[in-house]
């Protein structure tokens, strides 16, 4: 079950982060189309977001780190959720740019935020379940005998 | 000293050393834990930084050269930057003063533009036009595109532009407002006379959407900025990558 969603949250953020990654410029279009953030940390966090989103979704899908990666992309998602919100609520029409595209929309297309919400808000709870069993089979972290199947007392990973 | 006592002492110390094999073994399989999970942390921190530094490295905007080469503003409403007798290859930058994507190219490849044009490498054509057909993006855009045919010298004429996407407006809120445009034609330097009159009574918004139609038919363009080397097509990621583009352009002269 849990193989399952570190799969499925590992393959969407890998395929999100895949479809971006070599379009940094359309990116930063599309974090600044949110108006959320001042221009300079739009610009950094364009750059950053489609390598992290892959990192965090290799470690998910090969079950490294399997609980951090899982909390940072919960975290991720989240913070989608919360700029779908926003944008949403400030009444801006932009795509979300959640697969690649610069956040703009053409003339007759109308934005599908419930959807991405849903979608994103859907992942957050992936993500969470992920963050809160074990890992399950296949994950290095079993392999590795990290993470523990059992009763193992984790520390609160760092 | 009996026998059984002897016995006794031998077991409680073999089953005490036992116990300190077990503790030393689980503090191992902690160290290892901990190695691997601090290891597997860094590599991926690591790769996190790099792609960051890499896609700002391959953005990074080119520094300005110097002098611009001589910019003249053409009656249709274009701009022509070259030096003189510079008569290919021809770049067309077709944009819009609202839209976000031809601000961030403006960030990115202006200067490049600008240098290219400078060495004598490239004759660029600079034409605004208005892509959108909502409102208040439509009129912010023919606003803006009406002030900068209000200019007439092609030095200003390209400060004003620069100018323009510097302050775009958001696309959800009436921007480019008629005392703004005047203000920022100040900033930008433009002396043409009727400048400010030109400005409020947006007399070339018609001229404007005319020419816009026309070239984004002709053209068959469908989104902004586009940019064409010669007629074809630059490619999104390389329009986006200085260096790449420069070669291309340069690619291209010879």
């Amino acid at each position: 079950m849990t193989t399952v969603a570190r799969l499925i949250l590992g393959g969407v953020l890998i395929a999100a982060g895949a479809l971006k990654i070599g379009n940094p410029a359309d990116s930063v279009v599309a974090v600044k189309a949110y108006q959320l953030l001042p221009e300079s940390i739009a610009v950094a966090v364009g750059y950053a977001l489609p390598i992290l989103e892959i990192v965090v979704g290799v470690l998910l899908v090969v079950g490294l780190l399997t609980r951090v990666a899982a909390v940072v992309a919960a975290l991720l998602m989240f913070a989608f959720v919360f700029g779908i919100g926003w944008a949403w609520a400030k009444g801006l029409r932009i795509d979300c740019g959640c697969f690649g595209g610069g956040g703009q929309l053409g003339a007759g297309q109308e934005p599908t935020y419930l959807l991405d919400i849903l979608r994103d808000f859907g992942l957050v709870l992936l993500g969470a379940w992920v963050a809160r069993f074990p890992p399950g089979r296949f994950a290095l972290d079993g392999a590795l005998g990290l993470g523990g199947d059992t009763q193992d007392e984790d520390e609160g990973d760092d | 000293m009996g026998k059984g006592e002897r016995t006794k002492t031998k077991s409680q110390s073999a089953r005490e050393k036992i116990k300190a094999q077990q503790a030393e073994q689980r503090a191992r399989e902690k160290r290892r834990k901990t190695v691997t999970y601090v290891t597997a942390g860094a590599v991926a921190v690591a790769a996190v930084g790099l792609g960051w530094w890499y896609a700002a490295s391959i953005s990074r905007p080119e520094e300005a050269a110097g002098a611009l080469a001589p910019i003249t503003v053409q009656a249709d409403g274009t701009a022509v930057m070259a030096k003189a007798g510079v008569t290919a290859p021809v770049v067309d930058i077709y944009e819009d003063f609202q839209c976000p994507a031809c601000k961030e190219l403006e960030r990115v490849s202006g200067q490049t533009f600008k240098n290219l044009a400078a060495e004598g490498k490239a004759k660029v054509v600079f034409h605004p036009i208005t892509i959108f057909s909502q409102e208040p993006t439509k009129s912010n855009s023919v606003r803006a595109a009406n002030a900068a045919r209000c200019v007439a010298d092609g030095k200003q004429w390209l400060a004003f532009h620069d100018l323009l996407f510097k302050n775009q407006p958001s696309e959800t809120e009436e921007g480019f407002k008629v005392d703004q445009l005047k203000q920022w034609g100040k900033e930008a330097g433009v002396t043409s006379p009727d400048f400010d009159q030109c400005v409020t009574s947006n007399k070339n918004a018609d001229a404007h959407l005319a020419y816009s139609k026309k070239i984004s038919e002709e053209q068959k363009l469908n989104h902004t900025p586009t940019v064409k080397l010669n007629g074809t097509e630059i490619d999104n990621q390389v329009l986006f990558s200085p260096a790449q583009l420069r070669d291309e352009i340069t690619g291209a002269a010879k």
